[in-house]
């Protein structure tokens, strides 16, 4: 990508790279910002396989630092804006785990299940219902963005709009696509202010794309159709996924939306981008996410586990070849997901082999949940479940025994674990029970919460 | 009905401060969306998109005279 941006920089130096709400940044501005970025931070000591650890702002100030952590050769481990500080310096210390009491960040290169090849670190819960660093390498960037560009089509005269976090794969491998064809950026905060969102379309652009994920299109549809409908003409593709999106929702957009492509993609961090469907050209089927991309393939395995290979594909958790063995064998990602393939090759998802609950494209583990309930002494148990939810699908919903002699209220949890856990796991809906039904072994009964 | 607004939305979004100084800035676009959609449905008022300005959610008293205006417009 830094290659691209310098290509037109020289080519076209003028045309808008990034905008957001405070600048606009053109592509030769874009080039200088990222080069004196760089040098500023090979001055602090980020070289070849450093890991450089920052949140990821919703600005172009981020893109700047983004590309620059590359263009030193270091490792980008962008953290979503609600990590906690306990959490980010957990993380800043896995990702630098000290070795002989030196300072041990070029130490990564030496990793064998780095292989030298990891330029982002993403941090996700993910495949495994664990926070796990992912490791992914500029292979699989530039796979991923030839897979998006293939099935997509970004194109030069695209302005793509991105409105969800940057440190997660759904929005971060946009700008890969984008910039490398050539394209224009805007970063937007998120879609909390719905019309900073459609004054968008007002900018002189011919094209507009967007990816959101099912529960932000729901959100549209229900207070923001006519506005939608009113830009239809502009918006050349929205891409949803992260999460299901349900068939009404699909045919909603495409009434709305009758000039546009609309797709509905397979990907995850540890499995990169893999399959896109475009249900508003071949038909509404909820689950259908279409054949693998040019750089990926799809099994199913004995148990109906959906299985991804090629070049998009993680390099492996950091710090933890175990689990990585557990995922990664052969060149294969083993998903949580289960799925079939049709007879034109085409994937099908059908739910997950486990309890994580996926909030509007998070993914949630609920022991992580009720670990940190636990630790607040407000409750003697718990037991986080999925809840269905009107705009989000499925929520956390926490039942929880009143610790003894406490009147617990959900705003006392609520409050407690703000700062504590990121914002998207705190559970939504909250419920006081007398006791916490368990299996034969003494763990909370997910089974029949979940049958109930 | 400053109150019941306040009751309404603390059910609905536990982990926000309703009666927060800035409480446009804590909300998340679900957070924007929930209060529009509850506020319509308890008020029979329609509160879109065009609503959802910094300004209207700034704070509980600026979301009660946003409502006292629709329903006095309707």
């Amino acid at each position: 990508m830094e290659q691209a941006i310098e290509h037109f920089a020289q080519l076209t130096p003028d045309k808008a790279a990034v905008i957001s709400a405070d600048e606009t940044l053109s592509y030769s501005a874009l080039w200088k910002r990222i080069r004196l970025r760089a040098k500023r931070l090979r001055e602090e000591g980020i070289a070849d396989g450093t890991p450089y650890v920052f949140v990821a702002t919703q600005d172009a100030d981020f893109i700047v630092t983004y590309i620059a952590v590359h263009l030193c050769g270091g490792i980008s481990v962008p953290l979503d804006s609600s990590t906690p500080e306990e959490r980010q310096q957990q993380i800043r210390e896995e990702v630098s785990p000290p070795i002989n009491g030196k300072n041990p960040l070029p130490s990564f290169r030496g990793n064998k299940w780095l292989n030298g090849k990891c330029s982002d670190i993403l941090y996700t819960t993910g495949t495994t219902g664990k926070a796990k660093g992912v490791m992914v390498s500029k292979k699989a960037w530039t796979a991923n963005a030839e897979n998006l560009t293939d099935r997509l089509g970004f194109t030069s005269d695209l302005l793509f709009i991105i409105c969800g976090p940057l440190s997660h794969l759904g929005s971060l491998s946009k700008i890969y696509p984008t910039l490398m064809n050539g394209g224009t950026l805007y970063i937007m905060e998120s879609l909390k202010d719905l019309n900073a969102f459609f004054s968008v379309f007002q900018l002189p652009f011919p094209k507009f794309a967007t990816f959101l994920v099912p529960s932000s299109i729901r959100m549209l549809l229900q207070v923001a159709s006519k506005d939608l409908a009113a830009v239809a003409p502009k918006i050349d593709f929205i891409e949803t996924g992260a999460a299901a999106i349900t068939q009404s929702d699909m045919q909603r957009l495409c009434q709305l939306l009758p000039y546009s492509r609309l797709f509905n993609t397979y990907a995850s961090t540890e499995t990169g981008i893999v399959c896109s469907y475009e249900f508003s050209k071949y038909g509404c089927v909820p689950g259908l996410l279409g054949k693998p991309m040019k750089h990926s393939s799809v099994r199913i395995d004995g148990e109906g586990r959906v299985v991804c290979s090629g070049d998009t594909i993680m390099s492996g958790y950091v710090g933890s070849p175990e689990l990585t063995a557990q995922i990664l064998r052969g060149g294969e990602v083993f998903t949580s997901d289960l799925g079939s393939l049709d007879n034109q090759g085409m994937l099908r998802l059908q739910g997950r082999q486990d309890d994580v609950i996926n909030v509007g494209g998070y993914k949630v583990n609920p022991l992580e949940v009720e670990e940190a309930v636990c630790s607040s002494g407000l409750v003697s148990e718990c037991i986080c479940l999925p809840a269905p939810h009107v705009l989000l699908g499925t929520v956390p919903k926490l039942l929880y025994v009143p610790g003894e002699g406490l009147e617990t209220k959900p705003k006392d949890i609520a409050d407690y674990l703000r700062g504590r856990i990121e914002s998207y796991k705190i559970p939504l809906f909250y419920e006081a029970v007398e006791a916490i039904r368990h299996t034969y072994n003494g763990k909370p009964d997910r089974k029949t919460y979940r049958k109930d | 009905m400053k109150e019941h607004i306040i009751a309404l939305l603390t059910e609905a979004l536990p982990m926000v401060n309703i009666e927060s100084d800035f409480l446009f800035s804590e909300l998340d676009s679900l957070g924007v969306t929930t209060i529009l959609m509850l506020l319509s449905e308890e008020y029979g008022i329609e509160l879109d998109a065009r609503d959802a300005t910094p300004r209207n959610l700034k704070t509980i008293d600026a979301i009660v005279e946003m409502v006292k205006s629709k329903l006095a417009n309707k």
